[in-house]
């Protein structure tokens, strides 16, 4: 029993702690987080008050950018709809520079009118408010445009940037966030958007963010040169979901999505952990193509917050290779099994 | 070192009272002027609060006092813009424009005091208020931002075979 409470109390203090977060091991965000709460009903017609309002009663940046971002992605509505119109739009006038800034101004219009009238709006109206309220509370935040992935985009398709998120100047150290991806997730059936906080993209570790986030300018990476995973190296990269940013600080191996192999070849995955976790959490969800089962890796090694697991396929095919921690979906790969 | 020095002031404070006591019965005569003091503090605050007051209600310009009441107008490339949000910087006090793109700040502002234009979808603008500024003519420009949006997404990916 003991154990037990030892364990959660370690878990608990260690949900606490996200990647670059632990920067501001000291801080707790519960006066911020209540203060974007309680201007729930404000809303984004006026950003000079807003600004004052979700800042004054806050002493450091850092938890005024708290607070700033929690009412932004507690309050504004991703607009599957007007996503998808406006990625039409650019596809279609990608090679025709005039036309694409032609849409360009006119869906300015139409955007900054959806934010303020119904608070809804797509990525860059997310960046774009967390950009102008941190400004009025003289907080330097800039917009980040570039190329983002999930499991829904294809690939084959990323041609154009599709995605803004945030960089944030705290303490002169910058720091990336992504409110839009942190806000929630629309049902693509349905349009219906629901809000889904999810911490894991407030401060988030650059070299995690580099996996499914590739910046036009390469110095958003806020990495060294040589951590700069290049673009093709993003597009071959695997698929990370949104609780990735919830359980690991970096994604080490395998460093391609599409992998492979022969049969009984030994294949390593390596992360690092946000927390440490025990092995009986980490599963790996095989899909064959007809059925898919969980199984537990071959094995399992957790040093610290490095884990290390190993897999060995006994039988060729094509499998879709899913990593749980928990009931939380982290990764994607597929692995071709040759004889 | 401190202790001798309040001791002195005590002894300085002790003699004086001692000489008055000698010339006139001062008890009477110090709790009249400390009276009169305090009328006289009094009516001054509330004269400095008329002034500061009646300053509000008081044409741009006013020359004694260096506050001042400013109006505007805002608008953009295409006319007059209604709805702009004027505040003064580091407070929540501000106002917007009406549909003429007018506004007349609620309160009275010194030289140095910061207006803070803004209006969702264009730049937002400062104007530092200087000694003789009554007016503030202000063309807002579109903060022309480039707008993509990829959604987030926690469906598994699933390969097409």
């Amino acid at each position: 029993m003991p154990k037990i409470i030892t364990y959660l109390i370690v878990v608990i203090f260690a949900c606490q702690s996200n990647a670059q977060i632990s920067d501001f091991g000291a801080i707790n965000f519960k006066k911020a987080d209540s203060i974007a709460l309680a201007c729930k009903t404000d809303d984004a017609s006026n950003l000079p008050y807003l600004s004052h309002k979700l800042t004054s009663n806050l002493t450091t940046d850092v938890e005024q950018f708290r607070a700033i971002y929690m009412w932004v992605c507690g309050n504004i509505e991703n607009d599957y709809s007007l996503y998808l119109k406006n990625s039409r739009k650019r596809q279609k006038f990608q090679n025709d520079s005039a036309k694409l800034n032609d849409w360009n101004t006119r869906f300015n219009k139409v955007l900054f009118r959806k934010l303020l009238k119904h608070e809804k709006t797509i990525c860059t109206g997310y960046a774009y408010l967390v950009k102008e309220l941190s400004r009025l509370a003289n907080i330097n935040c800039e917009i980040v445009h570039g190329f983002g992935r999930t499991s829904t985009i294809n690939i084959d398709r990323l041609n154009n940037p599709n995605h803004s998120w945030n960089a944030v100047q705290l303490n002169d150290k910058w720091y990336l966030c992504d409110p839009t991806w942190a806000s929630g997730i629309p049902n693509p059936k349905t349009f219906q958007f629901k809000f889904q906080y999810n911490d894991g993209f407030f401060l988030a570790d650059p070299q995690l963010f580099a996996v499914n986030h590739h910046p036009i300018d390469e110095k958003w990476f806020l990495l060294e040169e040589h951590q700069r995973p290049t673009f093709n190296e993003f597009i071959e990269a695997p698929v990370i979901y949104g609780k990735a940013y919830k359980n690991l600080s970096t994604h080490s191996a395998p460093k391609k999505m599409h992998n492979i192999i022969t049969r009984n070849e030994k294949v390593i995955f390596k992360y690092q952990l946000l927390k440490p976790i025990s092995t009986d959490q980490v599963s790996l969800k095989i899909d064959n193509g007809f059925r898919d089962r969980k199984t537990k890796p071959t094995s399992t090694v957790i040093k610290g917050k490095s884990l290390t697991l190993e897999y060995r396929f006994e039988e060729t095919g094509f499998y879709d290779v899913h990593l749980l921690i928990g009931d939380d979906l982290i990764s994607t790969y597929t692995f071709k099994v040759k004889g | 070192m401190k202790t001798q020095l309040t001791i002195t002031k005590r002894e300085f404070g002790f003699n004086r009272a001692k000489k008055n006591d000698l010339t006139t019965n001062s008890l009477p005569k110090k709790l009249m002027i400390t009276g009169l003091k305090r009328t006289l503090i009094l009516i001054s605050i509330f004269f400095m609060g008329a002034l500061v007051s009646n300053n509000l209600y008081a044409q741009a310009g006013a020359s004694a006092s260096k506050e001042t009441t400013v109006k505007g107008m805002v608008s953009d490339d295409s006319g007059p813009i209604l709805g702009a949000n004027i505040t003064l910087k580091g407070t929540k006090v501000g106002t917007s424009t009406d549909k003429d793109g007018a506004f007349i700040f609620p309160k009275a502002l010194t030289p140095g005091d910061i207006l803070v234009f803004s209006y969702l979808g264009y730049e937002t603008q400062e104007v530092k208020i200087e000694e003789n500024t009554t007016f503030i003519n202000l063309v807002l420009t579109t903060d022309l931002i480039e707008i993509m949006g990829a959604v987030n997404a926690d469906t598994p990916y699933k390969s097409k075979r």
